[in-house]
């Protein structure tokens, strides 16, 4: 190989990198990892829906069992429903000067318990396509399960086994809601790779990818979750304990 | 607060029945989504930028700013789908690396160029909606499309509450920086927890609140609400037939062009 062909070639990459960056500079939001609307086929936005609907369907039959013993029940989920979306939708502080946003997926899951919040969530991510441009109608079925449904689920067992095992308690809901948030983004880019198979290589190589392109954006945004998520949860059990006791969060723990 | 929430009660084509709003938009996705066309998705990103900027009044700055929201997502996600990683060069462009090529072929530059329309396309459907059409009317819609009732009044409840919350973390916020409370990621991070349980404090004391409110007036687990008519138009319906049949014609042209052996369109 000469040298010339080299220095090409290292310009290509340079300038490949450059352009990379620059993408990354320019975007005016790296957000939490919402499918736009219109990315997935008609095929997939359904399968991904009717996938969801048992446990939508649990956590709204358990939602109405809990309305009809206790009125209140209904106020004190609108506003918990609320409560993630503010907490979703405001900035966070972060490393590199760009602006992202909570998900907001494992704070939830350890508040609310993943049952209630898959209902939560469909109606969360409904607004936050509608009034936020986050997501979309069509992909509504994709994001529900990544985000209302697999993250939590994983964020809360995690959560309770930790606690049953007697890990710290910082440790524990930083690794619930870290790694929650990291599995939200590994299932949407499973969800991406099956509807967008690799020509060589099919879905593995085409998830690789995608977990490639999304990781500079999404692991810091994961890293950063886990500690506001324990900064919060602190901050909550020591000025808020007859709060939490409405949600019924201490009988979840102990 | 939220933009697009001021935005559709301002928008000249509020008043338009909502349902036919709905129907436009989630149709004309389904369509450009189930079909791929790029004709069609072309003909659908003008028709929704022309409705919202003339008609609805929405100046092209603004529609310009949010077409540009799910840019990244869109450039990351297409460059994962273009550029494979091979042993082999493909057709349509290779840059070695190594040993290896990231390649594409031009199969998957027509596929990838498809999609960012597609995509496009849908999300300016889907702001057409958001723009014009306030969420108040949306869950009305909603209601007539049999919904369970509990949910319809779970999202309506959650949705006046967004408002209250989102005031609430505002002042908290404002106050926050006005003492330095975001001066470095520390602090930054610090003010975060505190806002977060604050807001959670006031977001109960406020429910209880409310329901007494509510209570003492009578509630009985239902919330009823006059809602304003607004019967749907002739000439609106018919508009918005002859733009779907257009767009399904558009849709299935590729279609009848490969049956006549007439080749693959565009």
């Amino acid at each position: 190989m000469t040298n010339k062909s080299m220095a090409h070639r290292e310009k290509l990459l340079v300038a490949l990198a450059g352009v990379f960056a620059l993408s990354l500079a320019a975007a005016p939001e790296a957000n939490a990892m919402h499918i736009m609307e219109g990315y997935l086929p008609g095929g997939f936005c359904i399968a991904w829906g009717v996938l969801c609907l048992p446990f939508v369907l649990a956590g709204f039959f358990s939602i109405r069992r809990t309305v009809q013993e206790n009125r209140k029940a209904l106020i004190l989920l609108a506003m918990s429903g609320a409560f993630i979306f503010v907490i979703s939708s405001l900035k966070i502080p972060s490393v590199t000067g760009s602006c992202s946003h909570m998900t907001g997926t494992g704070l939830g899951a350890i508040l609310f318990g993943p049952s209630c919040v898959s209902i939560l969530g469909v109606i969360v991510l409904l607004f936050q396509a509608i009034l936020l441009a986050h997501g979309g109608l069509t992909t509504l079925g994709a994001n529900t399960f990544s985000m209302a449904i697999a993250g939590p689920f994983l964020a809360w067992g995690l959560y309770a086994l930790l606690s049953r095992l007697r890990v710290n308690r910082r440790v524990s809901i930083f690794l619930a809601a870290a790694l929650g948030d990291l599995f939200t983004y590994c299932v949407t880019s499973l969800q991406l790779a099956l509807a967008y198979p690799s020509q060589q290589g099919g879905v593995a190589a085409s998830a690789l990818k995608f977990l490639g392109v999304f990781a500079p954006t999404q692991v810091p945004l994961a890293v950063i979750e886990g500690i506001l998520t324990v900064v919060i949860v602190i901050a909550l059990e020591s000025y808020a304990q007859p709060e939490l006791k409405l949600i019924g969060y201490y009988r979840e723990v102990k | 607060m939220l933009e697009i929430d001021k935005l559709c009660y301002t928008s000249k084509l509020r008043y338009v029945n909502a349902g036919e709003k709905c129907f436009f938009s989630l149709a004309s996705v389904i369509l450009c989504i189930v079909s791929r066309s790029v004709p069609a998705a072309l003909l659908l990103l003008i028709a929704s930028t022309y409705l919202t900027v003339r008609r609805g009044g929405i100046s092209v700055k603004r529609w310009l700013r949010y077409m540009t929201l799910p840019l990244t997502f869109l450039l990351l996600g297409t460059g994962a789908i273009l550029v494979n990683i091979s042993r082999t060069p493909l057709d349509a462009f290779a840059l070695p690396v190594g040993s290896l090529y990231l390649t594409g072929s031009r199969a998957g530059v027509l596929q990838a160029a498809q999609l960012i329309l597609t995509a496009l396309s849908s999300v300016s459907a889907l702001f057409f909606l958001s723009f014009n059409t306030p969420m108040t009317d949306i869950l009305g819609v909603l209601k007539a499309c049999r919904l369970p009732r509990l949910l319809i009044e779970l999202m309506m409840l959650t949705y006046r509450f967004i408002f209250l919350l989102l005031e609430n973390a505002s002042a908290m916020l404002l106050s926050q920086d006005a003492r330095l409370g975001n001066r470095d990621l520390r602090t930054a991070f610090r003010s975060r927890g505190m806002l977060a349980s604050m807001l959670f404090i006031r977001a109960m004391r406020q429910a209880g609140s409310l329901y007494d409110a509510m209570e003492a007036r009578c509630y009985d687990g239902q919330i009823r609400v006059l809602e304003e008519q607004r019967p749907p138009r002739g000439r609106e319906i018919l508009s918005i037939a002859v733009f779907e049949a257009v767009l399904l014609l558009l849709a299935l042209l590729p279609f009848a062009a490969g049956a006549a052996g007439a080749g693959a369109w565009l």
